[in-house]
């Protein structure tokens, strides 16, 4: 029978030491992602000039595709690779403090 | 049918055979040798090797053809894919991989069932996932129709049955002897056989053809400007919400669907699982990358030969706009045949995957886990099998008249998924207070969400709006997750166990 203190699992409401560290990323992470992929629609929309879309993002070229083409298209899963790197970084660091704290004499 | 009736393009068609035979063969003898000789295969490779088991466990015949296709029809709405399809495991990541993995459970029903402490939300859980593996195959069928339609110079309907024998043959021939699966082998040929012939024909049409990801760009440039403005605008096709309900469904449904989710029990450890996932995110993101480009080179074909092609005839052939791409464009016969090799690799791959995996959770959480919970190991085997058979047929019947695109059907998958089994693992992780009563309903009603377009659309046409049948997870999904927590939240929690295991092992694993 595991006899560890505890306390009731909430994403909302993280209890300290570790986990609190795993949200804080994850909700970082999730703004990034969010916020890259439905946030430029979203401004796209805003700047739009015709109800098809045209937008200023749509007037200029990259790699010969519109704007909002490449970074949609091109950009957009590349920087979900970013993010994942990101987020391994941080939870590798995370890991590696935490085990010290937990076994200090396996890291000496 | 006369066998002098088949216009039978031999060198494509050898060229298949030679790449399934070698994975059959490989699959033997990495069985007898276990693994790190083949290709990228083994574990030595690490991280790399299986992010590529990651890429290649994923890629069908969705990817391979019907993306293409999907963007050949409405351009930047199919982006949605893209996007949907790749921004789906950054959620798996960060939500769900590392958490699922220290809670020690499989396969969704059995994560669910342990999770829930409820073989009744085990029970559903396996139905669904099932259901989504039919979906998911209905699909691939379609793809090998298609592909044998063109191998063989048979209409869809005849070809789809030879598909359905072949595939079947396979996936029997596999399981009998036991073959082990080669996915990092089988994700270098699919890369190969999607990525050479896309940069013959860049070359070929005079673009930049080292890298024919950038090099379409020019392509898409000497469209019409008529037609380019309702391609690349982005909201020419659909609106701001259809479009975002489209991407969010397949991102949820990444993140739910059973066969991806079971990826994070293979690899030897958390830290290697989730590194693997930037890899297999990668690879997965190069097929993306270059599917555009099949579409507009597809168009620009269709432009400069003045070919005035009508929407209904461009949706009936889209599915196969990869391969016509290619013939259009003059590449030579063995050149289209090893994309075509690859579309049925892909397709053969997944089918045999789910079909074995959705018979095995037929027989395992059904059959022995509902029905007969003291059945014999014999029994068990005997049940599998003819679920195999079973579902081969049900996939077939759905893929002779086929709903709709590869890409559509597939997303109808996703979307189930999305709906039922992502709220499930969201909740189950990160919220200790959810209890079955909570998540029972919730899948229910994830399911009716998930059908309710062709259910519920005629009476009431605002549902068919709000969820669409390929994008019901944009509302679904936070619907499905309030309901969980009010009638969570109105019944009594979970055991104390359950609780304190999620408490100490899967989130205080290093408090």
């Amino acid at each position: 029978m595991n006899d560890k203190p505890w306390s009731e699992v909430n994403l909302l409401r993280p209890k300290k030491g570790y986990m609190g560290g795993e949200v804080v990323i994850t909700l970082v992470i999730l703004i990034g992602w969010g916020g890259a992929t439905f946030g430029f629609q979203f401004l796209q929309k805003f700047l739009e000039t015709t109800a098809a879309g045209e937008n200023i993002f749509t007037r200029f070229t990259f790699f010969n595709l519109p704007l909002n083409v490449w970074f949609t298209g091109q950009f957009l899963p590349l920087w979900f690779v970013i993010l994942c790197i990101i987020y391994n970084l941080y939870i590798d660091r995370l890991t590696e403090r935490h085990s010290r704290t937990r076994y200090p004499y396996e890291h000496q | 049918m006369n066998i002098s009736d088949l216009q039978i393009k031999l060198v494509p068609l050898m060229i298949s055979v030679v790449v399934l035979t070698s994975f059959l063969l490989v699959g033997l003898l990495h069985k007898v040798r276990e693994s790190s000789e083949y290709g990228l295969g083994g574990r030595s490779t690490g991280r790399l090797g299986s992010g590529a088991a990651i890429a290649s466990n994923w890629m069908s015949a969705a990817s391979f053809l019907g993306m293409a296709g999907f963007f050949y029809l409405y351009g930047y709405q199919a982006l949605a894919c893209v996007i949907g399809w790749t921004g789906g495991y950054v959620l798996l990541l960060i939500l769900l991989a590392g958490q699922i993995r220290r809670f020690g459970k499989y396969t969704a029903p059995d994560f669910v069932g342990e999770r829930y402490d409820s073989p009744t939300a085990r029970l559903i859980s396996a139905i669904i996932s099932i259901t989504i593996s039919v979906i998911y195959c209905s699909a691939q069928f379609k793809g090998i129709g298609i592909l044998f339609g063109w191998l063989f110079g048979v209409p869809y309907a005849t070809a789809v049955t030879f598909g359905a024998v072949a595939v079947i043959s396979y996936v029997v021939f596999a399981g009998s002897l036991g073959v082990m699966k080669n996915e990092q082998l089988q994700y270098t040929i699919l890369i190969i056989s999607f990525i050479l012939p896309l940069m013959f024909l860049a070359r070929k049409l005079g673009y930049f053809w080292i890298l024919p990801q950038f090099g379409y760009g020019a392509a898409l440039s000497q469209l019409s400007p008529e037609f380019r403005e309702s391609f690349t605008l982005p909201f020419a096709g659909s609106s701001l919400f259809q479009w975002s309900a489209l991407c969010f469904t397949l991102m949820v449904g990444t993140a739910g669907l059973p066969h991806v989710l079971s990826r994070f029990y293979i690899v030897p450890n958390i830290r290697d699982a989730r590194w693997s996932v930037v890899w297999g995110l990668f690879f997965i993101a190069l097929i993306y990358w270059s599917a555009p480009a099949y579409a507009v080179f597809a168009r620009l074909l269709e432009f400069k030969s003045g070919e005035a092609v009508d929407p209904a005839t461009a949706r009936g052939m889209a599915d196969m706009i990869v391969i016509t791409a290619a013939t259009k464009g003059g590449l030579p016969l063995w050149l289209v045949g090893i994309l075509a090799a690859g579309g049925l690799s892909a397709a053969f791959a997944t089918v045999s995957g789910l079909l074995m995996t959705g018979a095995a959770s037929c027989s395992h959480d059904i059959y022995a886990g509902f029905l007969h919970p003291t059945a014999s190991e014999y029994r068990k085997m005997r049940v599998a099998k003819g679920c195999t058979l079973l579902l081969a047929l049900i996939v077939y019947l759905i893929a002779v008249n086929p709903p709709g695109l590869i890409v559509e059907i597939t997303a109808v998958a996703f979307a189930l998924a999305g709906n039922t089994i992502f709220p499930a693992f969201l909740l189950g992780i990160w919220w200790g207070r959810a209890n079955r009563q909570g998540i029972i309903t919730g899948m229910l009603l994830g399911v009716l969400v998930t059908f309710a377009a062709p259910l519920l659309g005629g009476i009431i046409p605002l549902v068919a709006v709000i969820f669409p049948i390929t994008s019901s997870a944009l509302c679904g999904a936070p619907l499905v997750i309030l309901v969980t927590i009010l009638v969570s939240l109105m019944t009594p929690p979970p055991p104390e166990r359950i609780r304190r295991f999620l408490a100490t092992e899967v989130h205080g694993h290093l408090d």
